[in-house]
């Protein structure tokens, strides 16, 4: 029998064990204030899902503001002017073939060591590890001259002027002597041993007393004469001390924390937000209707190489998929209720607008949201109404397709049912299929295994080549994993390939050049419909004023940035809202 | 004596061996590759670039090798105490560093929760089986707590006591804001986030031990030793001390068992109470498919069971008579 001084004594020392083993984690905070001062303190969340303790930028799972706060680009990018910003660069741009880049004077690391030409070039040649994502395109550089602060860089052959332009504004600079270690090996992975303190020329540094992996990152403001931009007037410095970034527990939790003014801005997908803004309890970029910016286009992948459904290789076909999905009310209705909005046909961005042929769209385009047309195609194109009351293959034989969408994604599972419902009223045959999202995208999409799938794989940037070279990239591949990264539909049309490849090298200065090209690859996407583009996601993101204001707004002068600390957000004017925001 | 704890030890090596095997195993049935879903953050452009870092992934986890490679040195690893690294959300974090930083939150819950719930349950219900009273009150209300689905009851917890009245937060560990260290203030933000999360659990734990100690003295006071004892002009007091021994025996069973499996039952209350433990940090796993972190946590929850079972063998020999006589080669 267990006494009660024993159990006494045993929990006891199970709590000073608990307590004990958590301290071993927090061992740097001793003597420091008990909490961050609320109204020095900046919190987001929404980005990060996991431990916030990878600390090298050049992975992809660095923890939130990595890239932005602490290592910043030679430029950035300002998605909805559509002009790059010099940043670590005064100048940056081709001049002919070669590139040549002006590295700004007095910028420096938080080291203090000096940023110079030198160690942007550094910084360019990591690019010579395999295992660098700009590896490709670094084996294109003939070579790299410096002259005082000026590098100018020369290529092999043509240059990828698209592709380069766009390293620009997202390669992290570094202080090369921290990653001299740096191999193909350890390229995402060094730069998350414990005390390991990142080093950039960005407004923020680490907390480390502060930063709990587990809870999220801590960062702390350097002072103003310690950020050349604040120094040199380029940007006001940040008003928060201290940003902290949340590692995502769940949707519930965040909007539980964004109503609890726990949270200031909120990155994650809140259905409702509209009812939340509407009564004044969060703020959105737009006031009303579609409340967020987009950021990528979701469509419907058709796998165009299925050989049990010769349909879907057929583009007749894939219009009348296409015409039957009512994207008004996926995005009018249910849980999106009008914070996304019907993509353009060719499923470009607005963004992008400038290089969107609309006359000839309004020509091509599919019907959105046609059930009669979608029958008319397929009347027009053979498919026979089987004694099922759905069209069969030409040969006669049963056509029944699948959709699918990752478990749990309930605003796709939504938009899913209402495809199926269009489908169905269009006389074609569609049926869910549930899986995980393992299931569905690595599986079934990778290895062409699925007929139809929402998805959504390429993101805004500075020029739809990005969008373009994701829907028409060669070769196929058909062993192994399949299709990675691109193409998940292995719609194979070489011409479109080629001019994707040739968009790539056509200098910025020819613009027509660039439109011609854009015009012909969106005539190949509104007559072939390798993808059928729905609708657009948002950018998501909620704020509360409640200790910061001044947030991002469409409808505030000189605040048109964007409220957002993804990957790859904070250099397209992410930052801008930080140095905009004010205490409340 | 000797050979009683080989035997033992034979069959904890063999179970051992069968259960981190299986641990192993059922990871790799999941459908998907979570190289691919790592990669997936690296926005690549181009087929030779993607093969160049797929490979190294595949190397540094030894996904390209045969099967039972992987599984040779998934072994080679464990003793080496080298659990892996994440291939999810929290990659590149060791394995070890996860689970020494969710530990100490799982067992700080639900030790005491078990402990204080088993305490609490014997002495309840050992008092109900002997008056009317408390056992028309006792009992149905135990009933009720064990027979409510474990999420369903935390759910109520956390909408009376974090809503309705909000006296204590939901969510992590601590308060958003606050710095961890040694101190007063942090110490109480610390219990005030473990408090719904033990509470849900000490509620659940007490109804069962509860029921379970009032059916078995009731049995107890019905057999034959405790009537002759009572025959024998024994005070009930004496009567009911004899019976609670034998009562308590197989509530020190399910305890040390409880105890091993501390780190399985702490995944619906992490998952409600979002709280940064073990189960938590397994339900992700399970969703981001991190093979190297369901196959930490699960060893960890293997060797719980199995200590937790060889306790019970020893305190058995310990506490019955019966056992220690029977072991030597009598008879009891």
């Amino acid at each position: 029998m267990v006494s009660r001084r024993k159990l006494a004594v045993s929990i006891g020392i199970v709590a000073v064990a608990a307590v004990s083993l958590l301290a071993a984690n927090w061992a740097g905070a001793q003597g420091k204030a008990s909490s961050l001062p609320r109204n020095q303190l900046l919190i987001t969340s929404g980005t990060a899902w996991g431990a916030e303790s990878n600390f090298n930028p050049f992975g992809g799972g660095w923890a939130t503001g990595m890239v932005g706060l602490v290592n910043e680009t030679l430029l950035r990018y300002d998605p909805l002017t559509d002009k790059y910003i010099p940043w670590l660069a005064t100048k940056a741009g081709f001049n002919g073939k070669n590139y040549v880049i002006q590295v700004r004077n007095g910028v420096k690391f938080s080291n203090g060591k000096k940023l110079t030409a030198g160690v942007v070039v550094s910084d360019l040649k990591f690019g010579a590890i395999k295992t660098a994502y700009w590896n490709t395109l670094y084996k294109t550089v003939k070579k790299l001259k410096v002259k005082g602060n000026t590098i100018t860089v020369s290529f092999k052959g043509k240059p990828s002027y698209i592709q380069w332009q766009n390293l620009m504004w997202n390669l992290p600079i570094v202080w090369p002597g921290q990653f001299s270690g740096i191999n193909a090996t350890n390229f995402t992975t060094l730069g998350s041993a414990a005390g390991w303190a990142p080093i950039g020329t960005g407004p923020y540094v680490l907390d480390t007393s502060a930063s709990d992996p587990a809870t999220g990152v801590v960062w702390q403001k350097r002072s103003a004469k310690s950020w050349w931009a604040a120094a040199k007037k380029v940007a006001s410095s940040p008003a928060p001390t201290y940003i902290q970034d949340l590692v995502n527990t769940s949707n519930t939790n965040a909007l539980e924390g964004l109503l609890k003014n726990i949270e200031d801005l909120n990155n994650n997908y809140l259905p409702g937000i509209q009812t939340l803004v509407s009564k004044g309890q969060a703020q959105t970029y737009f006031p009303g209707k579609p409340y967020d910016l987009a950021a990528n286009t979701a469509w419907l992948e058709v796998n165009t190489a299925k050989a049990s459904s010769p349909a879907l290789g057929d583009p007749k076909f894939r219009r009348a998929l296409a015409e039957a999905v009512n994207s008004y009310k996926i995005t009018g209705s249910g849980d999106y209720d009008g914070i996304t909005t019907v993509a353009n046909q060719t499923g470009l961005l607005k963004v992008w607008k400038k290089w969107i042929d609309q006359k000839q769209v309004n020509k091509l385009g599919f019907k959105v949201a046609d059930v009669t047309a979608a029958k008319a195609d397929l009347a027009a194109a053979g498919y026979k109404v089987g004694s099922n009351g759905f069209v069969n293959n030409k040969d006669g034989s049963k056509l029944s397709l699948t959709i699918e969408v990752p478990s749990g994604w309930s605003d796709w599972e939504a938009a899913r049912s209402i495809i199926v419902s269009g489908e169905r009223a269009a006389g074609i045959d569609v049926n869910v299929v549930t899986g995980s999202q393992g299931q569905v995208q690595t599986t079934d999409r990778n290895q062409g295994k699925y007929d139809l799938e929402v998805d959504n794989a390429y993101q805004i940037s500075d020029n739809p080549w990005t969008y373009f070279n994701g829907i028409f990239h060669l070769p196929i591949i058909t062993t192994g994993s399949g299709q990675t990264f691109a193409n998940y539909g292995r719609y194979s049309n070489p011409t479109a390939w080629a001019m994707v490849k040739k968009l790539d090298q056509t200098p910025p200065t020819d613009v027509k050049g660039r439109k011609t090209l854009l015009s012909a690859l969106e005539k190949v996407e509104l007559t072939q419909v390798p993808i059928i583009p729905l609708w657009y996601n948002g950018i998501w993101s909620q704020t509360q004023s409640k200790y910061w204001k001044n947030w991002p707004s469409s409808t505030k002068k000189g605040m048109h940035f964007i409220p957002c600390m993804w990957g790859g957000y904070l250099q397209m004017t992410g930052i801008d809202t930080i140095t905009h925001i004010k205490k409340a | 004596m000797r050979r009683y704890f080989a035997r033992k030890l034979i069959t904890y090596g063999f179970t051992f061996f069968a259960a981190v095997t299986i641990d192993w195993v059922i990871p790799h049935l999941m459908p998907g590759d979570p190289i691919l879903n790592l990669m997936s953050k690296l926005q690549i452009k181009d087929q030779a670039t993607f093969n160049a870092i797929y490979n190294t992934y595949a190397k540094g986890f030894r996904s390209n090798l045969p099967l039972w490679k992987q599984y040779y040195y998934f072994w080679v690893s464990l003793f080496h105490g080298n659990l892996g690294i994440s291939v999810s959300t929290n990659f590149p974090t060791p394995v070890t560093t996860l689970i020494q930083r969710a530990a100490p939150y799982t067992l700080g819950l639900l030790i005491p929760a078990i402990l204080l719930s088993w305490f609490a349950g014997n002495k309840v219900g050992a008092m109900a089986a002997r008056r009317k009273v408390l056992d028309n009150s006792v009992l149905p209300v135990s009933y009720a707590l064990t027979a409510t689905p474990y999420q369903w009851l935390a759910l109520v917890v956390a909408w009376l006591l974090a809503f309705i009245f909000p006296f204590f937060p939901i969510g992590r560990g601590y308060d958003i804001g606050a710095i961890p260290q040694y101190s007063f203030t942090f110490f109480f933000d610390l219990l005030k986030h473990w408090f719904l999360p033990f509470f849900s659990l000490f509620l659940v734990y007490f109804g069962g031990w509860a029921i379970g100690m009032r059916n078995m003295i009731i049995y107890e006071l019905e057999s034959d030793y405790s009537h002759y004892l009572e025959a024998l002009g024994a005070p009930r007091r004496l009567v009911r001390k004899y019976a609670f021994r034998n009562a308590v025996l197989p509530q020190v069973t399910g305890l040390a068992l409880q105890l091993g499996a501390v780190l399985a039952g702490a995944l619906v209350t992490e998952i409600v109470f979002t709280y940064p433990g073990l189960g938590f940090l397994l339900y992700n796993a399970i969703l981001n498919q991190d093979y190297f972190i369901i196959q930490g946590v699960f060893l960890l929850i293997i060797i719980g069971v199995l200590i937790a079972n060889f306790v019970v063998d020893i305190a058995y020999v310990l506490i019955d008579p019966r056992a220690r006589i029977g072991m030597q080669g009598g008879q009891a």
